[in-house]
């Protein structure tokens, strides 16, 4: 019994001076490397900051060398195929990867209270840009700027409220998005009523895609009947029966197609309006952020699209605008757009989707005006 | 070490259940009970540093000795298994956290569900590299080392794991007893969470907790229920959780990996009772059968 026990006390020792001899060699490798940086960075500024886009970066065993393009990519507590925003932002990071040369790497979460451990993983290796993923992570990615000023960093979802110079958040005009899908709520009605269960309208994002969904459904159909519920403040994203309870009683009350945004909340409503008889037929249900069609698979039967942000595509356009040397701090607004239809596609009539386009790319190139954040005030 | 110090003091909430005969799964409750609680403590009062750490320590080890005392009273008095009801506690402690992180205690103005950060008075200073959380969960592992081994108390815990009927025949209250180490091992259990709270997170955030109950049943079978070997056991699992982003950073292995190779180190200790178990009639000419995980 002893004996064993010294053995795993000397196993347990050696593991642990294991650890602590690599981080000291990492720590002096890592101080020669921002010594190298330094020199190289003035000569690449002397050079006028040409980009050798014809060189392919396929380790990260030197990210600090100009030539070499090193994207890492923290994810929040899950992991890079969660077909929601972890995957999307990956898959973005990825595709842009692909088109300059670069390298892309990531780190999957796994204690929240690692975010700034694993974000000084790629910052320490000299990564050129790091992207977390989630608003949980917003604190981390704030420090993180500040502590690596030569890094440029972007928040996936993640509002800023000061605009810091290597720190861009991607967030998305939810007002479109929501238009988007009231608009075709408003064309796909029989009864003449829609409806929207949402979290909390003290939360930007949420009330934007609520009233834009309302003005969109206006457009399409002036005499359509547009019922709005927001939950109450407390736990307005984690309240599934809620979400199941109000999308019954608007189903109840003649609406046919309800949008569900607002975390598990809205899922709940979702997965409400798929059990109803008439789901895929004559009810339908709109998804929020990612193509719920495959995050909350119970909902297929009734899911005629989702009010999608299109993360993949904001996150590689900041990726490449940073690769360019033009990241623009502050605020990104991303693209948005719906889903596809999937399994209700026979169900939308060409002439609706054909409508529902025009107004998609109206959206897109501007000349829809949802009412923007003056909707807040509604 | 940082992600050690909670697991060395769970670890010794569930050391001192087995010492007893107690099988704590309760860890992760009382821990998380703890933590808010050392976090209430934290934010909520003005003190100097010197009254406020310990005040919010304690505090957190008496939300955690009073969330084990339930399943410690059902048993003594009762005779309900502690397997069952701390398993049922941590449930309820979850979801109790979880209404007090998103209602009343909920920071203001921020959408998040967490409680407002701790009081500079009350934050765990680093003494060098070593946070200051390590060195209690040190000197708490020797002295419950010291207090199993040498102490009439101590004494009473370890008859009454090895045998309650002699123990009662020998004259120890052995309800009390039961009861006792569970609000011992519940007030071990939220003093990690205690000292993580102020220590590392500054904040109680139900995610934030994730798992370190747990991993305490696993150190302490590591360790056979010893109070000292909590700290190499206790090491070893906190420095495999620490390297694990590193790992996926260097090599791209999944990070689960350190769940299995967990897993598979408790197997392998698990496997000379097991074997005992199995070739019972040829190991007991030559050892004597145990009734206590602790007694070897």
């Amino acid at each position: 019994m002893h004996r064993k026990l010294l053995v795993a006390g000397f196993a347990a020792a050696a593991l642990v001076l294991a650890g602590c001899s690599s981080d000291s060699s990492e720590s002096s490798s890592e101080e020669t490397a921002v010594a190298e940086e330094t020199t190289e960075e003035q000569v690449e500024e002397s050079e006028g900051g040409e980009e050798a886009a014809a060189s392919v970066t396929t380790d990260d065993s030197d990210c600090a060398a100009p030539e070499n393009y090193c994207i890492g990519l923290v994810t929040d507590t899950g992991k890079v195929d969660d077909k929601s925003f972890n995957q999307a932002a990956w898959e973005g990071t990825l595709q842009a990867a692909e088109k300059v040369g670069g390298f892309a790497k990531f780190i999957e979460t796994t204690d929240p209270k690692d975010y700034a451990n694993n974000i000084a993983q790629f910052a320490q290796a000299n990564y050129d840009t790091i992207v977390t993923v989630g608003f949980l992570m917003a604190e981390a990615s704030i420090a993180a700027a500040a502590e690596y000023p030569d890094i440029d960093f972007i928040g996936v979802d993640q509002f800023q409220g000061e605009t810091i110079p290597n720190l861009t958040g991607l967030v998305f005009n939810e007002d479109r998005a929501g238009y988007a899908a009231g608009y075709l709520a408003g064309l796909m009605t029989q009864t003449g009523k829609i409806g929207a269960v949402l979290g909390t309208d003290t939360v930007p994002p949420v009330k934007l895609f609520g009233e834009g969904y309302k003005v969109g459904a206006q457009a399409a159909n002036p005499a359509v009947d547009v019922t709005l519920v927001y939950h109450e403040p407390n736990n307005a994203f984690t309240d599934p029966e809620w979400g199941a309870a109000e999308s019954r009683k608007q189903l109840d009350q003649g609406a046919d197609v309800i949008f569900a945004a607002g975390g598990l909340t809205g899922n709940g409503g979702l997965i409400e309006i798929a059990k109803d008889s008439g789901a895929g037929t004559s009810v339908f249900c709109i998804g929020v952020d990612v193509d719920q069609y495959f995050t909350v698979p119970q909902a297929a039967p009734c899911l005629l699209t989702s009010a999608e942000k299109k993360l993949r595509e904001g996150t590689e356009e900041l990726v490449l605008l940073s690769y360019d040397g033009a990241f623009p701090g502050g605020n990104f607004f991303g693209p948005t757009g719906l889903a596809p239809f999937h399994d209700t596609e026979a169900a939308v009539p060409a002439d609706v989707q054909a409508a529902l386009a025009e107004v998609l790319t109206g959206l897109q190139d501007g000349t829809i005006d949802t009412g923007g954040l003056a909707l807040l005030d509604n | 070490m940082e992600k050690s110090t909670p697991l060395v003091l769970t670890g010794l909430a569930v050391t001192v259940g087995l010492r007893t005969g107690l099988f704590n799964i309760g860890a992760q409750g009382q821990l998380l009970v703890g933590a808010i609680g050392a976090a209430w403590a934290g934010y909520n009062f003005q003190m100097p540093t010197l009254i406020h750490i310990p005040f919010a320590i304690v505090f957190g080890m008496l939300c955690g000795a009073a969330w084990a005392s339930i399943a410690g009273a059902l048993r003594a008095y009762r005779s309900v298994s502690e397997v069952i009801t701390t398993i049922m506690l941590n449930a309820v402690a979850i979801a109790l956290v979880d209404y007090l992180a998103s209602q009343p205690l909920k920071e203001a103005d921020q959408p998040l569900t967490r409680t407002p950060e701790i009081a500079e008075t009350a934050a765990l200073p680093d003494i060098g590299i070593v946070p200051s959380g390590f060195v209690i969960a040190l000197f708490v592992s020797l002295f419950f080392g010291w207090f199993l081994a040498r102490t009439t108390q101590g004494f009473r815990f370890n008859t009454v794991g090895m045998n309650p009927s002699a123990a009662n025949y020998a004259g120890i209250g052995v309800k009390k007893t039961i009861f006792l180490a569970m609000a011992v091992s519940g007030a071990l259990a939220g003093m990690g969470g205690a000292v993580e709270t102020l220590g590392i997170t500054g904040r109680f955030e139900p995610s934030f907790n994730a798992g370190l109950g747990f991993d305490g049943i696993t150190i302490a079978l590591l360790a056979r229920a010893n109070p000292i070997a909590t700290i190499p056991a206790a090491l070893l699992v906190g420095t495999l959780r620490s390297g694990a982003a590193s790992l996926q950073f260097r090599t791209g292995i999944e990070p689960e990996v350190v769940d299995v190779i967990l897993a598979l180190t408790l197997l392998f200790v698990a496997a000379p009772i097991v074997g005992r178990l199995l070739f019972r009639n040829r190991a007991t000419k030559q050892t004597t059968v145990s009734s206590g995980w602790g007694n070897s």
